[in-house]
Formats: structure tokens, sequence, C-alpha cells
């Protein structure tokens, strides 16, 4: 593939202090900021959270969130459905060769529909745990690293075993080394099948997983050529995934074994020193750093930035958690350019507006409005992942945004929010209550009066001062319009 | 065995030379219009046929033996195809489209693809509705015109879907397409509230942020598109009564709609419609014939409604499907993701018949039908000729354009 298009992502106003990006962040510290932090660092954080960040200093905060808690006895999903298992114990050794139609039909009707069921179940755990877990930066990276090292659920005949293995590797190597995990996730079963690394043998090297390892995860197009994706395809053949375990492993008869001269190198090398050749480059750590800001900070970051924060991946050799701590706690960070310069993702958007609301049970609709807003957790839209910024924004996924928010605040789950029922009795605090605890102050004075004027009923036929009777019922419709103001849909 | 078609002849290859219409129809496009009649009123209706129609039992070969032989089950009897000619007819439930392609306003491009084609739905649509086989783009083909075209800003309908979910192809960077379901399943749900109508006009609309953004712009006009939008449609499109009845099918109701804005003159150039699951795997007679008699018989009263009221030269219809599928069935009865398959181009200015090379059921790429017209050559086409832009900046390349356009 030739490249990825950035239509529609935009960098903020201003000039950048490159000198003192990187510098701890020294400035005034309140909960707006700390919100900000928790938005970025995870998914956004209930007024209970906001209020308990805004109470530590800025390097307690970030470092509470890099130095996270074991998440070891969390909830593990339940019952994911093994395919290769299933076919074991439905149909014994009996090969696919040796079915009649109707058993082959039946086989496959029941494996497409409960993997399917499986993979919504998994996506249901996984916005369990950005919401709940102890560890936010711990699943906000799984989700980075999800758009970034992607792979697709099913197509192909990746199991939902294999999905969740591979979510497990991102959780588990959040922090960790780049070098390590590009290893780990170029050996997971789910990326050899979705990149048909998996099929790559010496006779007949396939070149899709060596191309899209240098494009797409690691240096960027043109920074190799395509003798060098030819040699990185040799070095890589004898991997595959067999079909009986859905276990990754590596066949040394389907191993080129021969000399590859590679990105200047030249040797016989396999996969794990095609990564090291790789990580060697100085634009390997570039990659990252463009990738990191996009993500964490803003998007199209200065050449300046990128540099002095891919000069900051070189010095710790790759390793993620001190990188992040010091780009989370930095000035470029915490300035006014980077504060609310990302658009939510629907994960984002969606987890983001149950942190808000003080929930901490995910309503049931959650997937299928994430759907409509355009993402669909382990369905990828392509290799490329999802492309961000302004490609969240059209008219349908604002639509979907808000319907979605207007359902959620009249759904089952919202009797349990932690807050909005102690909101104030009187319109003008209780307006201000909203925009404070969901919006942290970022809507226009007009607004907040429009919103206080809509709580006590100006707009509707019987008029009516917010009261005990209609209380809930319009502090619900107040929720639903702070979500609904521009700031909601910025990170 | 092998067709060629009466038109098209060499031109049925990617190594087409451009020929000396092509170069005309560039310098045409290149200046605004001239002599392109009706360029006001033209929209251009994509239907997407979901899934992977099955260009063999639908544009059939019922005079090649081969096509028998590989589809035993599933080949449509002679007795039963609608014979344009000795070699090929349409699907028999395609009696309608028929009664249009005698009329001279159906155009079928066999063969239609690209190199090394992709067998995933995802990507062989992604690449479709891009115009990309070789790289990830975030904006689709039509998005891009739209970009070039100029239109209108504060035009809420420039493009339109009809579908739940935005396609790719109708994502612009300029100008955004609401996607809508159907009349009653497009706004806000909110907007049922009078109260929460009134405050979230105005809620939104406040510039006057205490922050900045980058993208603080473009979210508040696209939250005021939506809701304006969604709430100036249906006062629109109320004067438009269709003249006739059509059929009570999903796409019935899509293109039905698809009249109404058309009808309205709402200054939309392009609108989106899908239709499907091609995806038969499995029983695929059944579904297919049911699915194409749909399509047809949508397409007729579509065209009826839109000549009753002056406007059936204004729309010209382009259908299209990630994949045809394999040439032999398979043992479920029905046919697994192949390759090339045929397009139809419909009213507008068609100039109706058979383009392209029909399927060679013996010169096979890996048991699929080889792609003998770049797909992106019938999009230069219908960009070109029919919305009158240049397109070699939308389709990032030079791609001869196909005779099937006046």
């Amino acid at each position: 593939m030739a490249n990825v298009d950035v239509a529609g992502i935009h960098r903020p106003a201003g000039t950048l202090d490159a000198a003192g990006a990187l510098r701890p962040y020294g400035g005034p510290w309140n909960e707006r900021l700390a919100a900000h932090l928790m938005r970025r660092a995870g998914f956004g954080g209930s007024p209970d959270e906001i209020r308990a960040m805004a109470a530590m200093s800025p390097a307690e905060a970030v470092g509470s969130l890099i130095h996270f808690p074991s998440t070891a006895n969390m909830p593990q999903p339940a019952d994911v459905f093994d395919p290769v298992a299933y076919l074991r114990g439905q149909f014994g050794n009996q090969r696919p060769a040796d079915m009649t139609e109707d058993q082959k039909r039946e086989r496959n009707k029941g494996l497409r529909m409960q993997e399917r069921q499986s993979v919504l179940a998994l996506q249901a755990w996984w916005l369990d745990r950005m919401l709940n877990s102890p560890a936010p930066l711990q699943e906000k990276m799984a989700l980075y690293f999800h758009g970034h090292f992607t792979s697709a659920a099913i197509q192909k005949g990746v199991t939902p075993p294999m999905v969740l293995a591979q979510n497990q590797l991102f959780r588990s190597n959040a922090l960790g080394n780049l070098r390590e995990l590009t290893r780990g996730v170029s050996k997971d079963p789910a990326m050899l099948i979705y990149l048909d690394n998996a099929l790559n043998v010496a006779t007949h090297p396939n070149e899709n997983y060596a191309r899209e390892l240098m494009e797409l995860f690691t240096l960027g197009v043109d920074h190799y050529t395509e003798n060098d994706v030819r040699e990185s395809a040799r070095a890589w053949s004898g991997w595959t995934v067999f079909r009986r375990t859905g276990e990754a492993g590596f066949v040394g008869t389907r191993h080129d074994d021969g000399t590859k001269t590679f990105l200047g190198k030249t040797g016989n090398f396999n996969g794990d020193d095609i990564v090291d050749i790789i990580f060697e480059q100085p634009q390997a750590a570039t990659f990252f750093a463009g990738s990191l800001l996009n993500y964490f900070v803003y998007n199209d970051p200065e050449p300046a930035l990128v540099d002095a924060v891919a000069a900051l991946i070189r010095k710790h050799d790759f390793e993620l958690a001190p990188v992040m701590s010091t780009l989370l706690r930095s000035d470029v960070f915490f300035s006014e350019r980077a504060y609310r310069a990302l658009v939510k993702s629907p994960a984002e958007f969606v987890v983001g507006a149950h942190k808000a609301l003080g929930l901490t049970t995910l309503d049931p609709t959650a997937q299928r409005g994430m759907n409509q807003m355009g993402q669909i957790l382990f369905y990828p839209p392509n290799v490329a992942g999802w492309p961000g910024g302004q490609n969240w924004v059209t008219s349908q996924m604002v639509i979907a945004r808000q319907n979605y928010v207007a359902g959620l605040v009249n759904s089952q789950v919202m009797a349990q929010s932690s807050w909005l029922p102690s909101v104030p009795m009187t319109a003008g605090p209780a307006a201000a209550a909203l925009i404070a605890s969901i919006l942290q102050g970022d809507a226009s004075p007009l607004a907040t009066a429009q919103l206080a004027s809509y709580l006590n009923g100006a707009s509707e036929s019987a008029l009516g001062m917010l009261s005990g009777e209609n209380r809930d019922e319009r502090v619900r419709g107040a929720a639903y319009l702070t979500m609904a103001m521009p700031a909601f849909q910025l990170a | 065995m092998q067709r060629t078609s009466f038109l098209l002849g060499a031109l049925s290859g990617i190594t087409v030379v451009a020929n000396a219409d092509h170069i005309f129809a560039q310098a045409l496009a290149a200046s605004p219009l001239p002599g392109l009649p009706g360029g006001a009123n033209r929209t251009l209706l994509l239907i997407n046929l979901q899934g992977g129609n099955d260009g063999l039992n639908c544009v059939v070969p019922h005079g090649n033996p081969d096509y028998y032989r590989v589809r035993p089950s599933l080949a449509i009897g002679r007795d039963q195809v609608l014979a344009i000619d000795a070699q090929l007819g349409f699907n028999p439930q395609m009696r309608a489209l028929k009664a249009l392609y005698d009329k001279g306003s159906v155009a079928v491009v066999q063969g239609v693809g690209y190199p090394d084609p992709d067998h995933s739905h995802f990507r062989s649509t992604e690449i479709w509705q891009t115009a990309a086989p070789d790289k990830y783009l975030h904006t689709g083909w039509l998005g891009r015109y739209m970009d070039e075209a100029g239109l209108p800003a504060d035009n809420l309908f420039n493009g339109v879907a009809l579908s739940q979910v935005l396609p790719e192809v109708m994502v612009a960077t300029k100008t955004d397409v609401p996607a809508i379901p159907s009349e009653r399943g497009y706004g806000l749900i909110s907007d049922r509230n009078a109260a929460s109508r009134a405050t979230y006009t105005q809620v939104v609309r406040d510039a006057r942020q205490p922050f900045s953004s980058p993208y603080l712009s473009h979210v508040m006009e696209i939250e005021d598109h939506s809701q304006r939008g969604s709430q100036e449609l249906p006062k629109l499109i109320a004067g438009y009564k269709p003249a006739g009845a059509y059929p009570a099918t999903a796409l019935g109701r899509s293109l039905s709609l698809a009249a109404q804005i058309v009808g309205s003159k709402l200054g939309t150039k392009v609108i989106y419609v899908q239709h499907g699951s091609f995806d038969t795997h499995v029983s695929q007679v059944q579904t297919q014939n049911r699915l194409l008699g749909e399509f047809s018989d949508a397409i007729a009263a579509f065209y009826a409604d839109l000549a009753a009221h002056g406007s059936d030269g204004d729309v010209l219809t382009m259908t299209f499907s990630e994949f045809g599928r394999r040439i032999e069935e398979n043992g479920s009865r029905g046919t697994d993701h192949g390759e090339a398959s045929p397009l139809f181009l419909i009213g507008g200015n068609v100039k109706g018949g058979m383009y392209g090379a029909s399927p060679d059921l013996s010169n096979t790429s890996n048991g699929n039908v080889r792609f003998g017209t770049d797909f992106r050559s019938v999009y230069a086409t219908v960009l070109e000729r029919w919305l009158g832009k240049p397109s070699q900046k939308i389709l990032s390349g030079t791609f001869p354009t196909l005779p099937v356009l006046a």
C-alpha cells in the first residue's frame, strides 16, 4: 500500500514553544486540567474522580496514571467462543472434505453466529474495563495500539480467542517497550492471519505483513524500499498459525534460510532481526513520536515537537513508561493549544458520557450507538485503523452521538448516577452545576443561561419553575443538552 | 468463447491509449461545462449492490455452453433468460429493466474490476468507494468530486446518502453529507420536544466559548447542519408527489425518497443508496433473483415517476458491487467471492447497449472473471461526461473514458 491520507486532521492555532515543550508543567493546577489529563490518559472522569485528581499535584496525578495498580483481579470475559474447540467437539476429527453439504452448512452457520456473539461480548467486556478499570491509561494504551497495530475480528479466520489474546497483549505491554511489543504483535495469531504472514513460506513469500510493519506500524512510507519489503518477507517466512490449535508457531522447513539485505544490513535474518534493524533506524522513534503526539496531545504536531519526543524515545530505548510520564506532565500537554484540541473517538465519547454522569454500569445500547458513530471495537475499517480528527464529525455521526446521549439520560442505568439527584433545585445553580461537572465550565455564559432557562421551563407551553415534580425529567434533559454542546465532542 | 462488444472493442483492456474522444472530454471538462446540456440539474444516483453481485446470473451468457457446465445447479435456463441477443440476456426477474434496455436507456459494462483484486468484502468495498486500490484514503471518490466541484457551502443537501451510516464514497472534506435512513429516521430524538429543540439550537451555536480548538468551528457547523437539515428536509420535499406507486421494498422506499429529492430541486448532485445482500454463498438463485427483481422494479418505478415530472433526463443511475462471484458454483448451491462483474448505467445521457468484453469462462483469474475495464474508467466517464469535472485529480490518475455517455 502506498500511503494514508490525513484529510481532516488539524493542528491547533498559535505557536509552539519548542524548547520548553517537554518541561514539567508548572502552572496553575485545577479540576479543568485534571479532567483534561483524565480524558487523554483515559476516558474522562466522574466529578468525584476529577476532584480527587485535582487534589493531587500534577506530578502525583500523572504518577498515579503511570504507576497503576494491578488489574489482574478484574473480571475476565466469560465463555469466549473457540471455533477450534467447537469443531473438535461437534465434529470430532471429521475433515470438511468428508462432510456432507448439510453438515458443512450447519457447521458454518453455527460458527459464524457464535463468533459474532462472542466478539460482541468481548466489546462489552472491554467497554466495561474502559469505564471501571483502576488503570485507565492501560485501557487507553490498548485502544491506541488497537488502532495502530490493527487486526480485525472474524475476517480471514481470526477467532474470538485470538481477538482477546491480542487485546491482552496490548494491555500487558501498555507501558512496556515498543520494540518488544512489535516483536510480540508480529507473532500474534490475529496479526499473523489478518496480514497474511501466516501464509508466508519460503517458496511463496507473502509481503503483506512485511510492508505494513514498516509503512503503518514503525517507519512510515518513503523510509524503506520495495526491496526491503521483499527481503523482510523472506525473513518472516515460516511463521504460521496452526489451525488445529489456533496457536502461532514457526516452521523451520518453510523458512528462507538465505542471506537477506535489509535496510542496508546483510545477514541470515529472521523476523526478530528485522524488528531490531527497524528500531535501529532513527525514523522509528520519529514515527512513534508523531503517532503518540497525534493521539495524546494534538493533531499534526510540529516537526520540532516530534523531534523532541523522538529524542526522548531514543533516550529511553523505546520504553513507554518514562516517555508517557514526561509527555503527560509536559508544558505542551497542559498548554491551551492542546486543550480540547482533539475530537473524541466514539469510545471516548460513550465511555466519557458514562463517566460524566457518574455511572459505573454500561448502558446496553452502547455498542449499537458506537456502531452508528463509526467505531466498532475489534472491527477497524482497515489496516490503517480509525482516521480520527474531523473524520469523526459528520452530520450522521453527530446525530448518532446526540441521539445516543438522549437515550442514555433516559435509560435505566441513569438511576445510579452518582450526582444528578443532588443537583440544586434552583435553575441557575443547577445549570452551573451541570456545566461544571460535565464540561468543567467549557460553555459560553449565554449557553449556561439558556440551560437555566430550559430548566425553568421557559420555552414550554405550560410554564413551570424547576420543582420536585418536573425535576427528574428536566435535569435529565439538561444533562443531554450539556453533552450536546461543542466542548463535549472534544477531548 | 468470447464475445466482443460492438462499441468498446479495444477499450475494454487496461492498456487503452487515450483516444481523441477522451482528450475532447478533458478539454470540455476543464472549461466550465460548455455544451453539456442540463448541467445544473444533473444528479448521479449511485446504487451499491452490496455483498458481491454474481454477474453471470445477472447478465447471463446463455449462448456459452461453458456457463451451463460450470453452473450445473445454478445456471439460468435458455428458456428463462430475457435474451438480448444469441449470447447474452438478463436474469428473468429483470423484466422491467429489460424494457428500459430495449428503449435504449440502459448500458451494461461487462467485466469491471481492478488489478490485484481483494476478496474481502470490507476492503474491496473500500477500494470501490475510495477509488484507491493501492492506498488507504479517508475520502470517497464522490466526496472528492463534491470538494472539487465548488458546490454552494450553504446547501445542506449537495450530496445525500440514503443509508443508516455514511458510506465512505460520500466522505468529503469540504462538504458534509447527511445520511438519511428514511425521512422519519433522520433527525435528533430530542427535537420531538419543543423546549429541548429550542435550547439545543441556541446552545450549539454560540461561538463565544471559553476555549479554542482547531475543531470547534467544524463541530459547531456540523451540529447546526444536522439539526437544521433534519428539520428542513421534510418541508423542502413535501411538495413533490410521486406520480405512481413504488414497490413496497426498502429499495422502493429509498428510490421514492430519491425522486422527491431530485424533483424538489435541492441542488443535490449525488445520491447514494444500497441494496442487498448479494453475498450468496448458499442457495443463490432464490436470493439473487429476488434482489435483482426488486432492483429492476424499483428502478422502473423511479424512472416512470421522474418521467411524469419531466426530470428523467436529470438522473444518471450507476450501480456497483464490491466484486463478482466465482465462476464455478460451490457445493451449497451458491458461489464464493470472485472478481470482475458487470455494472449498469441507466437514464441520463446513457447510450444504451452492451460495453466491455463478456466474461471469458476459459481464461480466468484463479477461477474468477478477469477484469477487462478498470472501474476508474467508468468513474472517469461519469465525472467528465455527466458531472462535468476533470477526473484526474479526483481519481489520482488518468483513466480513459468509455463512449457510454453522450
